[in-house]
């Protein structure tokens, strides 16, 4: 073949023979790269980037419980956009799918249903009210997903209804009431009127706080339970009269905030210690409630101060990225509660435990249960509110509990109980799996 | 209806019938559920329609006799070891029929708006019973429970998987579809048409209405708690935001959706409003209150489409 062979007439349709030129290259390198971008997912995620694990997060974002739902999720986003930041996990990145469950237990079971079917999660984190998360608790046993729930407080979650595949990495009743009960006896008084959310997670911790403060030598007067959503307490609390020391509140949310203002307009606050569940005084409720709530002494597992066990660089960080975070779906600027911290901690337990047990799927759901089993959580950036144990009898953790009272419209610490000096007995039986 | 149309009827079904049969074997599993999931509330707004289509009773009721078929089905299966699915089914249809008979007394006396606000109010009265029970019902978490096998004794006993469940879902709904037909074109199905147009010439003629009443809606809420058994067994567990009157909301929904008083037609708009809520909160991301055009189609169907999908399918067909 002679050397002009490219100027051949059969060599005319396949050799190019124009001129190379920095504007072609620019154009056909651009071009390439867009065909890049557009080559399917699947086809990037076999030869490409690395796959990513995908992980359920199913809270209410519209109906009853979508306040606290909405906050919920920036804790679990902050997670998930921090880790993929720093490389992901086992270098793969997190694919966070969202889902509304409306509030409603029938739709989260759906949506739990389309994540294990057609989304084909790897992992979920989530659950926010109760109902929703005990209605779901079977789907994800069935499916053999490990779920993280990260607000849900019914205590029977990890004790009579528990199973190996749900953990709760935040607190629940019974060891709060461990915490509180003599707290509230020593310093504030001996007999009590309970009032009450009259509905499960209100009636356990009512049951947990009685159980308690009699041990703690004090006494239970009696107990008012108010039917959830009672826009109109007066009836109930007009009722609350007698010789007691103190009312403790069992209340959340928009009744936080009902009970809180009801209570000191009928004059309860001023004659009685006014005490109660830390989600009264969430950071959220504080500006509905105003001045009402002052003097008000509560429990929780996390209240958005810099101060004692919470000033620490790992805290300010969290703190400030919330803040900043929740500023964006909501322009008064709410200070970070508790749902925000509960679900950045499970979501970032959930990647210690991928990672320890070099989780790769579904497949590997067991390894990932017997990492998380007993996991050790230390102060870091993955857990900024301070170490807690992952208890593996009853995959129940036991954080750091904090009793507070409202001073000039803010939390003040007034005294901290780590979270080994809560430990409440396991009382669940997994079945064998 | 004439002979001609009528086979064009047992056609339609037969093919209607043959595709959802195959369905569950070509569906993907999330799909195959959801597909269940529509049958169930369609057999519950098709008992609604017994009241508001042919009897021209609007019951917000219904969410009460739902509910309760499902506590009673779930006290058969919590009860019995192993759980049994005849037992929850006569537990389910004991509790929605003795609901219904008792609501029936008070609420038939009444009519029109009265009727409607009274059945709401039963609802809630059964609502906050459930909700405050916490002992027996567990309150607000609701219950859940082992799902039984699909048994006949002596002859076979196998667990239900998604294709068995859909099928028996698709049995039961058929079987109540054809007895609810049968009724609706009976004598008594003619007595209640009759109340529904005129409701004192009815009674003028020497028909006992009130009894008529009790009667429509005792049948109502016996097949509404058939598909709340039918839930309970699908999904093991039971919760009282189904017998919130939101539920009976929903339900009225299906109904105006796929048209009144035509028995299928609930069915349709049941199947159009979940197919609807669900393709939009794809569309626009669950982060984004896609109710709201949820709402927009309703209203412009009530507009545009009064007498639902059905009527609309009828009025097309017969042009």
């Amino acid at each position: 073949m002679s050397e002009k062979w490219k100027e051949e007439d059969w060599a005319q349709g396949v050799w190019y023979s124009g001129k190379v030129t920095r504007r072609r290259v620019v154009g056909w390198g651009g071009g390439a790269i867009g065909a890049l971008m557009l080559v399917p997912a699947p086809w990037r995620a076999a030869f490409g980037q690395a796959k990513p694990y995908k992980i359920g997060a199913i809270n209410p974002l519209s109906g009853a419980g979508a306040a606290g739902g909405k906050t919920a999720l920036v804790g679990v986003q902050m997670a998930v956009d921090r880790i993929n930041a720093m490389g992901g996990v086992n270098g793969r990145p997190i694919e966070l799918i969202v889902a509304d469950d409306e509030s409603k237990p029938d739709v989260g079971r759906r949506k739990t249903s389309k994540l294990v079917d057609e989304d084909q999660i790897d992992a979920h984190v989530g659950g926010f009210l109760s109902n929703i998360c005990l209605a779901c608790m079977p789907v994800w046993e069935e499916a053999k997903i490990v779920n993280m729930i990260s607000v849900c407080l019914d205590t029977t979650l990890t004790t009579t209804k528990c199973n190996r595949y749900s953990f709760r990495v935040h607190d629940y009743a019974p060891a709060q009431a461990v915490a509180f009960a003599p707290y509230l006896i020593k310093s504030l008084g001996k007999k009590w009127h309970i009032a009450y959310a009259d509905y499960s997670w209100g009636q356990s911790t009512r049951d947990a706080y009685a159980q308690e403060i009699k041990k703690a030598g004090g006494e239970i007067v009696e107990t008012t339970g108010i039917p959830l959503g009672t826009a109109d307490m007066t009836p109930f609390l007009s009722k609350v009269t007698g010789q007691f020391d103190g009312l403790l509140g069992i209340f959340f949310g928009k009744d936080g905030v009902t009970i809180g203002n009801q209570a000191y307009d009928l004059g309860l606050t001023k004659r009685y210690k006014w005490a109660g569940d830390g989600a009264i005084a969430e950071s959220t409720n504080l500006p509905a409630l105003g001045n009402k709530i002052e003097g008000f002494v509560g429990i929780n597992r996390y209240i958005p101060i810099q101060e004692g066990p919470f000033n620490t660089p790992e805290h300010k960080k969290f703190f400030d990225e919330s803040k900043a975070r929740l500023a964006k779906i909501d322009p008064s600027g709410p200070l970070p509660d508790r749902y925000v911290q509960s679900n950045y901690e499970a979501m970032n337990a959930l990647r210690v435990g991928m990672e320890k047990s070099k989780f790769r799927g579904r497949e590997d759901t067991m390894k990932l249960i017997e990492a998380l089993e007993g996991l050790q959580m230390k102060l870091s950036d993955d857990f900024p509110t301070g170490d807690k144990l992952l208890r593996k009898d009853d995959h129940q953790a036991f954080p750091l509990q904090v009793i507070f009272e409202i001073k000039d419209g803010k939390h003040r610490i007034i005294e901290t109980i780590p979270g080994d000096k809560t430990l409440f007995p396991p009382a669940c039986k997994f079945a064998s799996t | 209806m004439t002979k001609r149309t009528n086979t064009s009827y047992w056609i339609a079904f037969s093919i209607v019938l043959a595709l959802l049969i195959i369905a569950p074997l070509v569906l993907p599993e999330f799909w195959r559920r959801f597909l269940t999931e529509i049958l169930i509330w369609g057999l519950l707004a098709m008992s609604s329609d017994i009241l508001i289509g042919y009897t021209g009773m609007i019951s917000f009721g219904h969410s009460a006799f739902f509910g309760l078929g499902m506590y009673g089905a779930a006290a058969a299966l919590l009860m019995f070891s192993p759980p049994n699915l005849w037992l929850a089914l006569a537990f389910g249809l004991v509790a929605s029929a003795l609901i219904a008979l008792f609501v029936a007394y008070f609420s038939t006396r009444l009519r029109d708006i009265y009727f409607a606000i009274t059945t709401l109010i039963f609802s809630q009265i059964f609502y906050v019973i459930v909700f405050t029970w916490t002992e027996v019902t567990g309150g607000e978490n609701g219950l859940n429970f082992p799902r039984p096998r699909l048994a006949i004794p002596g002859l076979f006993s196998v667990p239900f998987t998604s294709e068995t469940m859909h099928w028996f879902v698709l049995a039961v709904v058929t079987a109540s579809y054809l007895i609810l037909r049968r009724v609706t074109r009976s004598p008594f199905g003619m007595v209640l048409q009759s109340i529904r147009e005129n409701e004192p010439r009815t009674r003028a003629i020497g028909y006992p209405v009130e009894r008529y009443k009790i009667v429509a809606v005792m049948l109502s809420g016996l097949f509404a708690g058939l598909a709340g058994v039918l839930y309970a067994v699908q999904n093991r567990f039971a919760a009282p935001d189904f017998i919130f009157f939101l539920v009976s909301g929903e339900t009225v929904i299906f109904n105006v959706m796929g048209g009144i008083g035509t028995l299928v037609g609930p069915i349709v708009g049941a199947g159009f409003f979940l197919l609807m809520r669900e393709f939009l909160s794809r569309l626009f991301g669950d982060q984004f209150p896609y109710l709201i055009p949820l709402g927009v189609v309703f209203i412009v169907m009530i507009i545009f489409l009064p007498q639902g999908l059905l009527g609309f399918a009828r009025r097309w067909l017969n042009r």
